[in-house]
């Protein structure tokens, strides 16, 4: 009884942590409804095509100019700066929409091949394409 | 806030699509002289899904977002929504000059007083 407990021990921490993690993240969730995120690096959706990732990220506000993206092998980091700024001469009834400065790095499951990375910015939204390494791409292997 | 302010009101959303969820958008409420100037995010939102509904005092805007997917997602932090918040408006605000932008995912909203509701200083006369 109480080896297996002893034995238990380590996995129950995990177990813990990961109900923590739940549990912040509903948090984070319902403070995402009332809309209150503006501060922190922003969404980002990540999808694998076979040949190619594709990253979406929002970022409402900001131009070209306002981001910075690199590029190494299978390390993206992505970083912006969005200024929402209070206009020239105005009182402020509400403020929602806060300034932040942002970096969020990926590890990608492949290499990419950084000469044929296409990035888009439109609609506040940010999506990046990026072709797979020759070497990385999925092949087809034909039984003989 | 002064009387002119624009307040957030919760009440029931007519309209609402069913297999979306709806969230609210932030925003930013600015006013000077001149007019009450409403920013709001909704990345993802092309204008011909936007509304901009203004009736009886109040002000619905809703923008629904499709975002393209791209295979097998590893990761998904946002998806389609229904962008959705109403507010209520003064009455000083002149309706027919309200002016609607959405730019880079934000929408921009000038509502401009009406000249009889602009503030202005009252000169005193000497007396006689």
């Amino acid at each position: 009884m109480w080896t297996r407990v002893i034995n238990r021990g380590p996995g129950s921490i995990d177990l813990f942590r990961s109900q923590l993690n739940r549990l912040f993240s509903d948090f984070d969730d319902s403070c995402a409804v009332l809309g209150g995120r503006a501060a922190t690096a922003p969404y980002t959706n990540m999808y694998d095509s076979g040949d190619q990732f594709v990253l979406q990220a929002e970022v409402p506000g900001m131009s070209r100019d306002d981001l910075q993206i690199k590029i190494q092998g299978n390390y993206l980091e992505l970083s912006g700066n969005r200024q929402a700024g209070a206009p020239e001469g105005y009182k402020a009834h509400r403020v929602e929409r806060l300034n932040s400065t942002f970096t969020k790095s990926f590890t990608l499951s492949a290499d990419v091949d950084v000469d044929k990375v296409v990035a888009e910015l439109g609609d506040g939204i940010l999506t990046l394409t990026l072709p797979k390494l020759e070497a990385a791409k999925p092949k087809q292997i034909e039984i003989k | 806030m002064s009387e002119t302010a624009i307040a957030t009101r919760k009440e029931s959303m007519p309209e609402k699509r069913a297999d979306i969820a709806t969230i609210a958008p932030v925003v930013d409420i600015h006013e000077n002289n001149e007019e009450i100037l409403l920013h709001a995010d909704m990345p993802g939102v092309v204008r011909e899904n936007l509304t901009v509904h203004i009736d009886n005092g109040t002000l619905d805007i809703s923008g629904i977002r499709e975002i393209k997917k791209h295979g097998a997602a590893d990761w998904e932090e946002f998806g389609d929504v229904e962008y959705r918040r109403t507010f209520s408006v003064p009455q000083t605000i002149d309706i027919e000059k309200i002016d609607a932008e959405l730019k880079n995912g934000v929408l921009e909203l000038r509502l401009p007083k009406s000249e009889a509701a602009k503030p202005r200083m009252i000169e005193i006369r000497k007396a006689a």
